[in-house]
């Protein structure tokens, strides 16, 4: 899939923005603080319907107006596909509304529809950071995939938020206590079943294209999913009854603790290499090539499962590589259908099919 | 308002006023009501042996302008949240369960909205109501109701599905 047409309106900066990317590499070229991420924050956002800079999203609407529009028109495998998506501030928060063909459309009909990978500077610390962010990897790339992923993982946030805020309040109910367990446990597993398949798909591709980048005789990486409640088999029953069990001797310390601990908001990705933590043992470049690998591997995961390419979006994260990693990654994007690019410069090695120069929210798109 | 005449802003004040002496709630199912017992709990030709239970009481002019329901009302005054603060004992529970000692009642129907907190509040209320062996359902529906279900579809119809089941 590919965008033809990309147009922005009170959107962060730019009052109004319409440019037409072509297949291939497309470079926006600029200072910092010009309005780059912007551009990808805005396509991210197409696609997933959600910023992944902010979850306070009217900050996305331009300084004194009340709504930001994005639109765009995208050639997919089943023809061509026009998208829109309006956020307008309301009250403290803000309203989206989404189109597709023109015609207003719910979120679990929009969502999948144009499906993104975004690689940020953010995501080199995939390895040492905190496990929320591996736990983001998994949620991203499946809800782009599955509405009943997003339902799942939407039905599970609210219920933990409201079970974590019966246990604070400190008023035991036993019957309220085990409804919430019974809702998480049935969400939960449906979150883990999914996990499960995905890390595996993820694992096999991030060690094969590991093993690619350090060469022979380097170290093997290998990615395991590290769920909060392991059951008996991976099956539903198994991965269900587990989670009851676990719940229940889990039950004094939640209510000692007034906090949820069991259930898949405490899940992880282990990265090995030569069967050791990687966070404990690695150099900083053994770190950024795990990541490459998975970045890599998350995209080639979608887009087997999806059937056709996802839109790549690499926000400066070419600069962050040295020459060796920067050129093995572009490499394996050599025949990649769309990637979008910030960068402050033109990174040596790629071959933009098209440069658009950004500076202070207006663009521009230089000759060749 | 502050565009309006003093005596605008007098005139609406004084028909809020007589809303609010005119108006109460009914004593027996917390409808709004300019007389107590309200016009539905005071219908004899409505299926007494049927109470639909809603959040609000906004809620009842939904159902009843949908003109599917002959049975009685029980408004809860809200769902189940304790990010709100609201537990089960802030909502009119136990007056429910007296109702349910106290009237000759075969069926309760949950009608409240199929989100997070409605789906736990019609749990809730059928653990407690179960023990009596009054039938507890839950409204089966088409199309999610309430703003924080932007996404339907697949769930839409999975909740269908587990609506049609008996709580
Ligand atoms: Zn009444």
């Amino acid at each position: 899939m590919r965008l033809t047409r990309l147009a922005l309106a009170n959107f962060r900066n730019y009052q109004l923005l319409e440019c037409e990317p072509a297949p291939g590499f497309n470079l926006f070229v600029g200072a910092n603080a010009q309005g780059k991420t912007n551009l990808l924050e805005a396509i991210a956002m197409l696609g997933t319907g959600k910023s992944f800079r902010t979850s306070r999203e009217h900050e996305v609407i331009r300084e004194g107006e009340v709504c930001a529009t994005l639109s765009a028109d995208a050639v997919v495998d089943a023809g061509e596909v026009a998208l829109a998506c309006t956020i307008t501030a309301q009250g403290r928060g803000s309203r989206k509304v989404y189109g597709v063909n023109g015609h207003p459309v719910r979120y679990a009909s929009y969502l999948g529809r144009v499906r993104v990978v975004t690689f940020t500077p953010d995501d080199l610390r995939l390895v040492s950071g905190p496990p929320q962010g591996r736990r983001a990897l998994m949620n991203a790339a499946l809800a782009q995939e599955s509405p009943a992923y997003y339902g799942a993982l939407a039905s599970y946030g609210r219920i933990l938020v409201q079970k974590n805020a019966y246990l604070r309040a400190g008023v035991p109910d036993t019957a309220l206590n085990t409804i919430y367990n019974e809702r998480l446990i049935t969400c939960g597993t449906q979150l883990m079943l999914a996990r499960n398949h995905f890390v595996a798909a993820l694992a096999q591709r991030a060690t094969t294209i590991y093993r690619r980048l350090v060469g022979a005789g380097g170290e093997e990486l290998t990615l395991c999913y590290r769920p909060n409640v392991v059951g008996a088999s991976p099956a539903q029953a198994d991965i269900a009854g587990a989670f009851a069990v676990k719940l229940k001797a889990a039950a004094v310390s939640e209510a000692l603790r007034r906090i949820s601990l069991v259930g898949p908001h405490r899940d992880e990705i282990e990265f090995l290499l030569d069967g050791k933590v990687l966070s404990n043992i690695g150099s900083q470049g053994q770190r950024r090539s795990a990541v490459l690998a998975v970045k890599l591997a998350e995209y080639g995961v979608l887009r087997e499962r999806g059937g056709e390419a996802p839109l790549l979006l690499l926000d400066d994260v070419l600069s962050e590589l040295d020459a060796q990693r920067r050129d093995f990654f572009l490499a394996q994007l050599a025949e990649i259908e769309q990637v979008f690019v910030t960068s402050t410069a033109v990174p040596p090695s790629l071959i933009p099919a098209r440069i658009f120069e950004v500076e202070q929210a207006r663009i521009r798109q230089r000759e060749l | 308002m502050i565009q309006q005449s003093r005596e605008q802003a007098l005139a609406l004040a004084d028909a809020i006023v007589a809303i609010k002496d005119r108006v109460r709630l009914c004593g027996r199912c917390f409808a709004v009501t300019e007389s107590d017992p309200c016009a539905t709990c005071s219908d004899p030709k409505r299926d007494q042996s049927l109470v639909c239970v809603v959040a609000e009481p906004r809620d009842i002019f939904t159902i009843e302008r949908s003109g599917a329901y002959r049975g009685l009302y029980h408004v809860l005054g809200g769902v189940i949240s304790p990010m709100d603060g609201v537990g089960p004992n802030q909502l009119r529970i136990k007056e429910l369960l007296t109702r349910l000692s106290t009237e000759k009642l075969n069926e309760v129907i949950v009608a409240t909205n199929p989100n997070a907190e409605g789906e736990a509040t019609a749990l809730y209320l059928s653990r407690l109501i179960a023990p009596s062996g009054v039938i507890v359902s839950r409204l089966a529906y088409g199309l999610p109701i309430g703003g924080d279900l932007d996404y339907a579809d697949d769930l839409t119809l999975a909740r269908a599905m587990e609506g049609r089941r008996t709580l």
